[in-house]
């Protein structure tokens, strides 16, 4: 009984000897074995053993021997490749059309939405201390109960430079407003902020005149923008010694010109035409100084050891939170931070305290997840289209195979047409995102265009193109490397029938897949547009048409009744009201106490100061009651006034409209009557319910804006023009600036608008990328059964009855789509829908209508190739076989 | 002759080529070195030589017989060159000469 060696240590010689040697390597070791066994015994001859395969380690024994015969160079097969490629590219002109083009749509979007989504993401990163920037901001107690803020007391920011190691700099940020002037020029500032010196060190906001280190340092200096010096000094400003000028701020304060900066970039959340000095507000005003007021902005500039750890940064924070409560011990209010990479996007206030240029994560996720389904659609007609015509490449596979090429080098090939398809696509979407891009610009809002000359975005494409081809590429590749040459090439229509249906299912859920993600755009827009149709006709409890606002600056808020009368008399007009608000998002809210409140009873009410024409200018409704008036002196007077409450509020307080006339309620100061009760409107975004609301009359205070009714058929233009004369008269200095409040109510859905409409254009994109797969098809079926449709003809089947046949595989796949796209979106909708405290209900017919749409066109993509195939006639398909 | 052409090894490896051939191969030669040197040695070992050495020509080879402890599988016979022959000899000879240069006093105290 011969013994046999270790097999495993067999195995293992096998593997890494050269083939070439084996035979010679093996024979000696096996002999010697036998030697071995005889001598020493089978144990200790198993132990050499492994010793002596171990000592055939060596490269010599290791390394391959080269080829006997001369290998090709690699280039000539890759050259065979790319001619074939080109060939079958030429020879299917439709497939090739159908495949390149929606490829190239789906990734024009996908760029396009990418191009958005960097320019977002790219908001505040121009700050070299990026990562070190933190804004303080609060967590505040109010009435209703806890609120997020953007402000915090100015006295914070010295507190925290003093109290904390941790903090490098800080810097706070006040919002103002008013004119500068040089000489006779006047210019009002869109932006003006109040700042710290430290601005200049802790942002990167740099001056190109003037002393960064030191502007601002004392309160009488002042930094313009380079725009606002073109207003004021004119085109060449630059060339004039325009530092240490004198400039006139508002009425009769003048600051000394200390520095010009550069325009704030483009992608910064802060934007700002006039900076004043902090030094100066602490002069000027005194809340500035204040623990209890909540005006300001502040950043901080973290030590860099700290913004890297983690852990540091928590502690930090930690102790940050009840540094409010240490110097103002009655306070409940806590700090937190927010990273300067969150502001642009992240940003979720009360109160209206943010307010720096803003966007939101929401739409930006929305937007990427639509780009990536246009590109998911595109990419699986392409799969589908080169899986269903595997049938035509079937042979060349079977002949490569036959002459001996390897099945990698089939899938590198099949993965290389689609490289070539994938690069082909990527140039038409070039062409087609630079031509398209006005248009997306208007739809985006954004002006962006493609970054042709950075080096980046050629390796993004480059890699993108890689991505997609690798996505396309490898289910063809594979199947259609894994054909047997014997099968395929016997010919029989059989076997080459079978080898198609193998990737049927595939192809089919694919064809859902792809037709339920645009169905569920389709729906996705449908419910956007009901949604904002919904709130374009809601009843807002006013009647906002032909109502136009004029805002009231400087004394002329204190004179506004005087611009009253005379505005009144202006041909065209027929109502004037002066009030504190335009109707647009009113958010002044503060505590109130009423007649019968429990003691721990609280909530927070809106209010407006307004005067006795109000209610007939916006065309409120009274549910009880009666409006002020200006006849009954009690109503202005300062011990017993009076206030209209609308519906809500007296519900809040627990009266029924009838209940609440006459009760005393006491808001900021004054005691008072309530002398109507109005039916509710709407003063917020229909996105939160209505809340409590208090009107007060009280002529002696500031109005800042005037509402104006004109009278049906009058002329807007010219009341303008008599409003801005009859203004000036009053106002010389500060511009006139006036509205529409049906127009900026409008604009506070610009961001929902701006959505539905992308949603609306991607939705068509994809049905219309989604249609040219089932296109191709479609066409490739009818091509595969020409044969079987002849004899069906021959035999008598009518066009009708051919046409059905075709037709009804793909509408089947198509309710299918539908079935499962409903619940997606009706999903998806239901989310969007609940930021509105107001919406439209979902119903069927939304599904309906967009499943209607999406049989129609994919039964007319459909029948557009079975009609064809129908028509053909008999004689010519069945001719030749 | 560069002398760092053959190595000590090698050397060895050779000279038992010529000493058992004709039907010289690798177990052989690894058994015999074995028993002559007393240190184990891997057929591996001899193997590489050979291959080194068949490479500069000393040695040539060819497929011999195939016998059931080898599982079937051939043999590769080794024999010597004349170039190989004309090496051995030659490193013979350089030894030959130190050796007679060796003053026989010398020699004695070694022995």
């Amino acid at each position: 009984m011969p013994h046999i060696p270790p097999r495993l240590a067999d195995r293992l010689l096998t593997w890494f000897c050269a083939p070439h040697l084996r035979e010679d390597v093996l024979g000696d070791l096996h002999e010697r074995y036998a030697l071995r066994v005889k001598r020493l015994g089978e144990t200790r001859a198993n132990g050499r053993y492994w010793l002596d395969v171990l000592a055939y380690v060596r490269p010599e024994f290791i390394k391959r021997k080269p080829s006997e015969y001369a290998n090709p160079a690699m280039t000539s097969m890759l050259r065979s490749y790319l001619t074939i490629a080109f060939r079958t590219l030429l020879k299917n002109k439709g497939y090739s059309a159908i495949n390149s083009i929606g490829l190239a749509l789906g990734i024009a979007c996908c760029m396009a939405i990418g191009l958005y989504v960097f320019d977002e993401w790219q908001y505040d990163r121009f700050h070299a201390n990026f990562n070190r920037i933190y804004r303080v901001v609060e967590h505040q107690k109010q009435a209703d109960g806890m609120h997020n803020v953007a402000v915090t007391p100015g006295p914070l920011a010295p507190t925290l430079t003093n109290d904390f190691p941790e903090v490098e700099q800080t810097v706070r940020i006040g919002r103002w407003s008013g004119t500068v002037g040089y000489k006779q020029t006047v210019a009002e500032a869109t932006e003006m902020l109040i700042v710290d010196p430290s601005f200049f060190r802790v942002f990167d906001f740099s001056l190109v005149a003037g002393n960064a280190q030191k502007a601002l340092s004392s309160p009488n200096e002042i930094v313009i923008s380079e725009r606002m010096a073109e207003r004021l000094f004119g085109p060449n400003w630059a060339q004039q010694p325009i530092i240490g000028q004198s400039i006139d701020f508002t009425k009769d304060d003048h600051f000394t010109l200390a520095g010009v900066a550069k325009n704030p970039p483009v992608r910064s959340h802060l934007q700002f035409d006039v900076l004043l000095p902090y030094k100066w507000l602490e002069k000027t005003d005194e809340w500035s100084q204040k623990w209890n007021s909540n005006s300001y902005h502040t950043y901080i500039l973290l030590k860099p050891a700290l913004a890297d750890a983690s852990a540091d940064l928590a502690r930090f924070e930690a102790k940050l939170s009840g540094q409010l409560k240490h110097y103002q011990s009655d306070t409940e209010n806590t700090l937190y931070l927010q990273p300067l990479r969150d502001i642009y996007l992240r940003s979720v206030f009360d109160f209206q305290t943010d307010w720096g240029q803003r966007s939101d994560i929401l739409y930006v996720r929305i937007f990427l997840a639509v780009g990536f389904i246009v590109l998911l659609i595109a990419i699986v007609n392409f799969i589908n289209l080169a899986t269903a015509r595997a049938s035509q490449r079937a042979r060349e596979v079977g002949v490569r195979k036959t002459v001996g090429a390897k099945r990698s080098g089939i899938v590198i090939q099949f993965l290389g047409e689609s490289l070539l398809m994938t690069s082909l696509a990527v140039a038409i979407s070039l062409v087609l995102l630079q031509t398209s891009m006005p248009l997306f610009n208007d739809l985006s809002g954004k002006s962006l265009e493609l970054p042709l000359h950075e080096p980046m975005f050629w390796l993004a494409l480059f890699g993108l193109t890689l991505v997609v081809s690798l996505l396309t590429g490898l289910y063809p590749a594979f199947f259609l490397s894994s054909f047997r040459p014997v099968q395929v090439l016997k010919g029989t229509v059989n076997s080459l029938g079978l080898s198609v249906k193998s990737g049927r299912r595939f192809r089919q859920s694919l064809v859902v897949g792809q037709f339920s993600l645009a169905i569920a755009l389709a729906i996705g827009s449908v419910v956007i547009y009901r949604q904002l149709a919904f709130i374009q006709d809601k009843k807002l409890g006013f009647d906002q048409s032909k109502l136009l606002y004029v805002r009231m600056k400087g004394d002329l808020r204190f004179n506004a009744l005087r611009l009253k009368r005379e505005v009144e008399k202006l041909p065209g007009v027929a109502r004037v009201s002066a009030t504190t608000s335009d109707l647009v998002d009113i958010t002044n809210s503060s505590n109130i106490e009423w007649e019968g409140q429990q003691p721990n009873d609280a909530f927070l009410i809106t209010n407006m100061n307004v005067d006795a024409d109000f209610v007939s200018t916006t065309g409120m409704q009274l549910a009880a009651g009666r409006n002020f008036s200006w006849r009954i002196p009690s109503d202005t007077s300062a011990t017993m006034g009076a206030f209209l409450i609308n519906e809500t509020a007296a519900k809040r307080m627990g009266w029924t409209p009838e209940q609440a006339i006459g009760k005393r309620i006491r808001f900021w100061g004054p005691l008072g009557r309530v002398v109507g009760v109005l039916k509710d409107f709407h003063f917020r975004p229909l996105r939160v319910s209505i809340e409590p609301f208090l009107f007060r009359f009280r002529p002696d205070n500031p109005y800042f804006n005037m509402l104006v009714k004109t009278a049906p058929g009058a002329s807007s233009e010219r009341v303008i023009a008599g409003l801005s004369v009859a203004y000036k008269k009053f106002e010389p200095v500060s511009s006139f600036q006036y509205g529409f409040v049906d127009q900026d109510l409008d604009a506070q859905y610009r961001v929902e608008q701006r959505t539905g409409r992308i949603i609306l254009y991607f939705s068509i994109l994809s049905i219309f990328v989604s249609c040219l797969g089932l296109f191709g098809l479609a066409a490739f079926t009818a091509e595969q059964r020409t044969k079987e449709i002849g004899v069906r003809k021959v035999l008598g089947a009518s066009v009708a009855s051919i046409v059905t046949l075709l037709s009804k595989d793909f509408l089947k796949l198509v309710f299918v789509a539908i079935v499962l796209a409903c619940p997606m979106a009706w999903y998806a909708m239901n989310r969007w829908l609940q930021d509105f405290a107001y919406r439209v209900d979902i119903e069927w017919w939304m599904f309906a209508l967009a499943g209607l749409l999406s049989v129609t066109v994919a039964l007319l993509t459909v029948s557009f190739q079975s009609v064809k195939a129908a028509l053909m006639n008999p004689a010519k398909s069945l001719r030749s076989e | 002759m560069r002398r760092s052409d053959l190595g000590e090894f090698e050397e060895v490896v050779l000279l038992a080529v010529a000493a058992l051939s004709p039907g010289a191969y690798s177990v052989l030669i690894a058994e015999e070195l074995e028993r002559e040197t007393g240190n184990s040695v891997s057929t591996g070992a001899v193997h590489a030589a050979l291959q080194r050495l068949e490479q500069k020509g000393y040695l040539r080879s060819e497929l011999g017989e195939a016998t059931a402890e080898r599982g079937g599988r051939r043999k590769r016979l080794f024999t010597v060159t004349a170039l190989g022959g004309r090496v051995l000899s030659e490193v013979r000879a350089v030894r030959n000469r130190l050796w007679d240069r060796i003053i026989p006093n010398i020699r004695l105290e070694w022995s």
